[in-house]
């Protein structure tokens, strides 16, 4: 085990967490954050709430599990810098949000420190895909690739 | 091969799970003090609000306007759900309760939701409250008798407890023919396609 595997096993789980969260809940309550940063058109706000979640529990599971980690790993660069726009343009329109509702009722942050928290997410992603071999340690793609060398001797 | 066993799994986990908790989400009784509308209505919308919020009170008089322009469409039921982020979420709650038992609960529920910007701020509203009582020539003795009564915040906490169990997590949250809609705009939503369905 190395700091790299549990960054992505801590970002993996914050994920999970995260889109477990909205998932378990009516789809209306994330749909109600959505609405409240109006930064998406009517038809889409709908759309966003029903796939997000799955979406960010999906790259969680597959980013602890470590299989297709880069794939993953650049998914989870695009959805963090998704949500520092979201929130970012909340805060220069200082919409009248008080926290960011990205956990529901199980932490409330406050947009700046959700800002500054994907924003350091953001930036370890961009490490662990640069160290790609060393974060692949206990990883499904580490496994299947050391299959695949075996299989081919 | 190994990532669609994943997909499959999680997505058969979750849908298990979320099946678990829907049917874990039960509903109290009415308060019929705090019920106003037809009987007979085909849309029953229960509210879960905090006095204090300014999207409940847009979403108030939303429905107070749909509710005079479809007079035999709507029967509401509002429910406590005061949030510790709101100062005086709770205390303007107790007075609401206080009015309920009065008899006055709608016209109060009026006075706070139309006043709400004249009171959020301020550090101490009891005096507005007191001022808005008076407006709904309520027994003021009778309403500090009733403000001291422990009773007053075990209900207020009994609704906010049933709206947990119903997943509500923000205010103002609506659960229209038993479906969820949170925030005024889908309950206009939900309300424009309730009305359009029953022209047809």
């Amino acid at each position: 085990m190395n700091l790299y595997v549990l960054i992505r096993f801590f970002i993996g789980f914050l994920f999970i967490f995260s889109g477990l969260e909205k998932l378990l809940a009516p789809y209306q309550n994330f749909l109600y954050v959505i609405q409240s940063y109006d930064v998406l058109p009517d038809g889409f706000e709908t759309a966003a709430a029903l796939s997000s979640p799955w979406i960010e529990l999906f790259l969680g599971v597959f980013l602890v599990v470590g299989l297709w980690t880069q794939w993953v790993l650049t998914g989870v660069r695009v959805l963090l810098a998704a949500f520092i726009f979201i929130v970012s343009q909340a805060i220069i329109r200082k919409l009248p949000l008080t926290e960011c509702g990205c956990f529901g009722e199980f932490l409330s942050l406050p947009l700046p420190v959700v800002v500054a928290l994907d924003s350091i997410l953001w930036v370890l992603t961009v490490f662990l895909s640069r160290k790609i071999e060393i974060v692949s340690f206990m990883s499904l793609d580490n496994y299947f690739n050391e299959k695949e060398s075996k299989s081919a001797r | 091969m190994t990532t669609w066993v994943i997909v499959v799994v999680c997505v058969i986990a979750v849908l298990g799970s979320k099946q678990f908790c829907e049917s874990a989400r039960t509903r109290s009784q009415s308060v019929e003090s705090r019920v106003k509308g037809d009987e007979g209505a085909p849309v029953r919308i229960m509210e879960f609000m905090d006095f204090q919020c300014p999207a409940c009170a847009s979403g108030a008089l939303y429905l107070k306007q749909f509710m005079v322009e479809h007079p035999r469409a709507v029967r509401l039921e509002m429910k406590y759900f005061p949030l510790p982020m709101h100062r005086h979420g709770m205390e303007s709650a107790r007075y609401a309760e206080c009015a309920s038992r009065q008899g006055k609960f709608w016209l109060f529920h009026d006075y706070l939701v139309e006043r709400q910007t004249q009171w959020k701020d301020l550090i101490d509203a009891r005096p507005a409250f007191m001022l808005m009582a008076r407006d709904a020539a309520m027994d003021t003795k009778q309403l500090e008798v009733c403000l001291r009564d422990k009773s007053i915040d075990a209900v207020i906490l009994k609704d906010k407890a049933e709206g947990k169990k119903l997943a509500v997590t923000s205010t103002p949250s609506y659960f229209v023919n038993g479906e969820t809609a949170v925030g005024k705009s889908q309950l206009e939503t939900k309300l424009k396609a309730l009305l359009n369905d029953s022209k047809k």
